[in-house]
C-alpha cells in the first residue's frame, strides 16, 4: 500500500532558528496519528506545511501521489482543517460561515446546505444556527470548527487540540466520531497535549521534540520500549529535561524558608 | 448586505471573463467579497464603536453609517474653497484636508479591517490559488477605500460643478484619484516604517500613538487656523506668492487641477501635472513591487503567534523588577504600604500600558494644551507686563491657567475605573482586602503623581520665570485648591474599584450632575481666589485651609468601605 502522506527529510527555519530538523514519516490510509511533542517541538509548523500554509520548507512532501509544491490546490481540496484557536469570522452565523466554506471547498450549494443543517443538528446547535456567533461559547466555537473540518468530507483529517473547550459529553462524540472516520478509511492526524486522549485514540503515535522524531510506533511499542508505563510518563521521560517531581518538590520547598 | 454592497459586488465583478483569462476562479472570489462585505457591514466603525457595548442590538448597516459619516466629514473640507483668492490656493488646502483624513481614517482600517490574519487561517488552507486569493484582497481594498473617499469626495465635487461646471469637475475626480493613490501608498510607507523601527508587538501602540496625534493636530488645526489670521487675510492669501509651495504634494493636485482646467499646453503648471500623475503610480508600483510581498507576513506577526516572548534579564536578587527606581521612590513617598502602596503601582503600570486608556486621556490632554494655546492668543492684547503686574487682566488668565489644568485630572479621573480588561478584577474579590478605599486613594495619588506634578511643575516654572518669586503664594494656593477638587471630584466619582468595569459611552444622569456640581466648586474657590488675590495673609490662611481639606477628603476616600461602592461582588 502506498502512504497517503509522506514527509522526507523536511527541515524548515525560520530566520536562523530551525524548527524542524529533518522529519520523515509515512502515512497509512485510515490510520490515526497521534501527533504529539512539547511547546516548540515543530508541531504546528509540521500542520502548517501539510495544509500548504508553509510552503518555503526543504525536503519533499507528497500526499496521496501529489507533490505539494506542484499542486497544492488538489491536495488542499482532499484536507480538512482545525484549527487550534477558535480562529473564525465571529460576526456571522454558523451558517454562513460553514456556507462560505462550503462555497471555497466548490461544493454544490444544496449538497453543502444538507450537510450543514444535519451536522449542526448532530452537535445540538441546530437553534443557533442563524445566531452571531460572538455570542458563542468557547466549546460551541469549536464544534463549528470541527464541522467546517468535515463538511467537504476530505481523506486526510488535521486536528489541532480539537476537544478544548467541549464538554465531556462533546468529547465522547468527538472520539467516537474520530474512530469511525478512521474506519470508513480516511486518515486522521491528531496533535494534541492530552496524552490520556491520544493514548486511547490513536493507533500510531508519532513523538517529536526539537524538529526531530523522538519515537514512531503504536503505543504498546512504545510500552514495550520506554517500560510499561501510561504514555504521560513516557512522553515526560522522554522530552523533560530534568526531572519533573523535582520541580514539583521546588514549587513545594518555596514554602519554606 | 444592502443595497451599496451590492452594487459594489456587481460593479467589480463586471469583468469576470477578465478574471477568468487571468486564473482566477471567479465564484470563489465572490463568495470571498460577499462574505467580506457582509462582515464590514457587522463592524462597529469608531463612532458605534463606543455605543455598541451597552445596547444588545447587534450591528449591521455600518456601512451605512460610515458613509453618512465620511458625507458630514467631506462637507468641512468645503470650508477650503472659502478661503485664499484663487484656486491653487483654495484646491491646495482641500486636497491637503482629504489626503489628511483620508490617511487618518485608513491608518487604522488598514490593520482591523482590510488585512485580517484570520484569513490566514480560514481562506488559505482551502483549495483556493493564490491569484484568486490576491485578487480577493485588493478588490476588498477598493470596495472599502471607494465606500470612503465616495461620500468624501462628493460635497467636493457638486461644489466644483456649482463653480466652474463640468469642465471642472472632470479634471477634479481624476485628481482624486490621484490624491487617494497617493494616500495609500503614504499609509503604506508609514506601516513600513513603523515595522522597520519597532517590534510588531508594539505596532498597534504605535499606531494608536498615530491617530492620537491626528486627532490633536486635527483640532488643534480646526481651532486655531481661523482665529489665527482674520477673514479679509485668508480671503486674499495666496499660496503661490511661497515658493515652497511647490514641494508639498496638494498644491501638485491644486496646479494640475488648473493645469487641465485652463489646458493651456505650454504652461510651466505641466510639471506639477506630470508630477500628479506620476507620482501616485510610481508610487503603488513600489508597493506592489517591494512592499507587499514582506508585508503580509509581518502584518501576520503583528498578531499571530511567531513573535516569542523575550524573557527580561533578572538583576541579581534573581526577582524581576519592572519597576523603576523613580516610581517604587515615589510610591514610599505618598502612600502607606500595603493595599495602597500596591495600589498605586499597579495604577501608575496600568496607566501606561493599556492602550486603550491611553487613546481615551491623551487626545484630551492635547485639546488642552491647544485650549490654554488658545486662551493666550485671544487675549493677545495682554503685554507680558500685565502678566507681569498681576492686575486685571494678567491675574485672570493666571488663574485661567492654572485652574483650567485641573480638566486633566478630572479626564484622567473618570478613565480610571475602567477598562477593557475588566474581568480581571476579580482579584480585588479573592484577597483579603479589608478596606478598599485604600484601593482608591493609591490610584488617586498615581494618577496625580503622573498626569498632574508634570503639568504643576511645568505652569510654576513657567510663572515664576515669567512673573518672578512674588507670584509663589498664589500659584501654591492655585495648586492646593486644585488638589482640593480632585480629592472631592474623586470622592464622588470614584465609586467603583480602578480598571474594574467595562466601558460604557452613555454618562450616567447623576455622573452628569455630579460633574456640573465640581464645576460649580471650582469656578467658586477659583473666583474667591480672584478676589482675595492680592492679600498676602488671607491667601496663607487659604493655603492651610485648603491642605487640610484636601487632607480631609483623601482620608474619607481611603476609608470607603466595600458597602460605599457600586459594585460590591465580582460581576465578571
Amino acid at each position: 500500500m502506498n502512504p497517503i502522506i509522506s514527509l522526507t527529510n523536511v527541515y524548515k527555519s525560520y530566520g536562523a532558528k530551525q524548527v524542524l530538523k529533518g522529519i520523515n514519516l509515512s502515512i497509512y490510509p485510515g490510520q490515526v496519528i497521534g501527533y504529539i511533542g512539547p511547546n516548540g517541538a515543530g508541531k504546528s509548523t509540521t500542520v502548517k506545511i501539510l495544509c500548504g500554509l508553509i510552503s518555503d520548507y526543504e525536503g519533499e512532501v507528497i500526499i496521496d501521489g501529489i507533490n505539494l509544491k506542484d499542486d497544492p490546490i488538489t491536495i488542499k481540496s482532499k484536507i480538512g482543517y482545525v484549527p487550534e484557536l477558535a480562529e473564525l469570522y465571529d460576526v456571522l452565523t454558523p451558517a454562513e460561515f460553514l456556507g462560505f466554506m462550503g462555497e471555497l471547498y466548490n461544493m454544490p450549494k444544496e449538497l453543502a446546505d444538507d450537510r450543514i443543517l444535519k451536522m449542526l443538528t448532530a452537535f445540538g446547535l441546530e437553534a443557533n444556527m442563524h445566531q452571531r456567533m460572538d455570542t458563542f461559547s468557547k466549546g460551541m466555537r469549536q464544534k463549528v470548527l470541527i464541522i467546517s473540518g468535515l463538511l467537504h468530507n476530505p481523506d486526510i483529517i488535521i486536528l489541532d487540540e480539537p476537544l478544548s473547550g467541549l464538554d465531556a459529553n462533546s468529547v465522547i462524540i468527538v472520539k467516537d466520531l474520530i474512530s469511525k472516520l478512521a474506519k470508513e478509511g480516511k486518515t486522521i492526524f491528531y496533535c494534541s497535549h492530552m496524552m490520556d486522549v491520544v493514548e486511547k485514540v490513536s493507533d500510531r503515535i508519532v513523538l517529536i521534540n526539537e524538529g526531530t522524531v523522538l519515537a514512531d510506533g503504536s503505543f504498546e511499542e512504545l510500552q514495550q520500549q520506554q517500560g510499561n508505563q501510561s504514555l504521560e510518563k513516557i512522553f515526560a521521560h522522554m522530552t523533560a529535561k530534568e526531572s519533573l517531581s523535582d520541580a514539583a518538590d521546588q514549587l513545594m520547598s518555596a514554602f519554606g524558608k | 448586505m444592502n443595497i451599496i454592497n451590492k452594487f459594489f459586488l456587481w460593479l467589480l465583478l463586471f469583468p469576470s471573463g477578465l478574471y477568468e483569462k487571468m486564473g482566477v476562479s471567479v465564484p470563489h472570489l465572490r463568495s470571498i467579497l460577499r462574505i467580506k462585505l457582509i462582515m464590514d457591514d457587522r463592524r462597529p466603525n469608531s463612532i458605534q464603536q463606543t455605543k455598541q457595548k451597552k445596547q444588545k442590538k447587534p450591528i449591521s448597516f455600518a456601512t451605512l453609517g460610515t458613509m453618512l459619516f465620511t458625507g458630514i466629514l467631506g462637507c468641512v473640507f468645503l470650508s477650503a474653497f472659502a478661503v485664499g483668492k484663487d484656486y491653487s490656493t483654495k484646491l491646495t488646502i482641500y486636497f491637503s484636508f482629504y489626503i489628511f483624513v483620508l490617511a487618518s481614517t485608513l491608518i487604522s482600517d488598514f490593520t482591523s479591517v482590510l488585512i485580517d490574519v484570520r484569513d490566514n487561517m480560514i481562506i488559505l488552507p482551502k483549495p483556493i490559488n493564490d491569484k484568486t486569493f490576491v485578487l480577493a484582497r485588493l478588490l476588498h481594498i477598493v470596495i472599502h477605500i471607494s465606500k470612503l473617499i465616495l461620500p468624501m469626495a462628493l460635497p467636493g465635487m457638486i461644489m466644483m460643478g456649482i463653480l466652474e461646471g463640468i469642465t471642472g469637475v472632470i479634471p477634479f475626480i481624476l485628481l482624486i484619484l490621484c490624491a487617494t493613490l497617493f494616500t495609500i501608498f503614504l499609509i503604506n510607507a508609514l506601516y513600513i516604517f513603523i515595522l522597520k523601527i519597532t517590534t510588531p508587538e508594539k505596532f498597534k501602540t504605535v499606531i494608536s500613538y498615530f491617530q492620537i496625534f491626528f486627532a490633536i493636530f486635527f483640532y488643534a488645526g480646526y481651532q486655531l487656523v481661523p482665529k489665527l489670521f482674520s477673514k479679509a487675510a485668508l480671503e486674499n492669501y495666496s499660496i503661490t506668492t511661497f515658493s515652497w509651495a511647490g514641494i508639498v504634494p496638494p498644491y501638485w493636485f491644486a496646479a494640475s487641477w488648473q493645469y487641465l482646467k485652463t489646458f493651456d499646453l505650454g504652461s510651466p503648471l505641466v510639471l506639477y501635472f506630470v508630477l500628479s500623475i506620476a507620482l501616485p503610480i510610481l508610487s503603488i508600483w513600489i508597493v506592489i513591487k517591494y512592499f507587499a510581498p514582506s508585508f503580509n507576513q509581518k502584518l501576520s506577526m503583528i498578531s499571530g503567534s511567531e513573535g516569542e516572548a523575550t524573557p527580561v534579564k533578572a538583576d541579581k536578587k534573581g526577582l524581576i523588577s519592572t519597576t523603576s527606581v523613580f516610581i517604587t521612590s515615589m510610591a514610599n513617598r505618598f502612600t502607606e504600604k500595603g493595599t495602597e502602596r500596591m495600589s498605586f503601582l499597579h495604577t501608575w503600570k496600568m496607566t501606561g500600558r493599556s492602550r486603550d486608556f491611553k487613546m481615551k486621556v491623551y487626545p484630551s490632554m492635547g485639546y488642552l494644551v491647544v485650549y490654554i494655546v488658545l486662551i493666550f492668543m485671544r487675549n493677545r492684547d495682554i503685554s507680558l507686563d500685565a502678566i507681569r503686574d498681576q492686575s486685571g487682566k494678567g491675574k485672570f488668565l493666571f488663574l485661567g491657567v492654572i485652574y483650567f489644568c485641573s480638566f486633566v485630572l478630572i479626564m484622567a479621573l473618570q478613565q480610571l475605573t475602567f477598562s477593557d480588561k475588566y474581568k480581571a478584577a476579580w482579584i480585588y474579590y479573592i484577597t483579603p482586602i479589608k478596606s478598599p478605599g485604600k484601593l482608591l486613594s493609591g490610584a488617586l495619588k498615581a494618577t496625580i503623581v503622573k498626569f498632574y506634578l508634570p503639568i504643576v511643575v511645568i505652569t510654576s516654572a513657567a510663572a515664576i520665570i515669567i512673573v518672578g518669586p512674588a507670584v509663589i503664594p498664589n500659584l501654591l494656593l492655585g495648586i492646593f485648591n486644585l488638589f482640593l477638587i480632585t480629592t472631592i471630584r474623586a470622592y464622588m466619582s470614584m465609586r467603583d474599584l480602578p480598571f474594574s468595569q467595562q466601558q460604557s459611552a452613555s454618562v450616567k444622569g447623576s455622573n452628569f450632575i455630579r460633574g456640573l456640581f465640581i464645576m460649580m466648586i471650582m469656578g467658586i474657590l477659583a473666583a474667591m481666589h480672584y478676589f482675595v488675590y492680592s492679600y498676602f495673609i488671607v491667601i496663607l490662611i487659604l493655603c492651610v485651609l485648603s491642605i487640610i481639606a484636601s487632607w480631609l477628603m483623601m482620608d474619607a476616600l481611603k476609608n470607603k468601605t466595600w458597602d460605599s461602592l457600586v459594585t460590591k461582588v465580582y460581576e465578571g
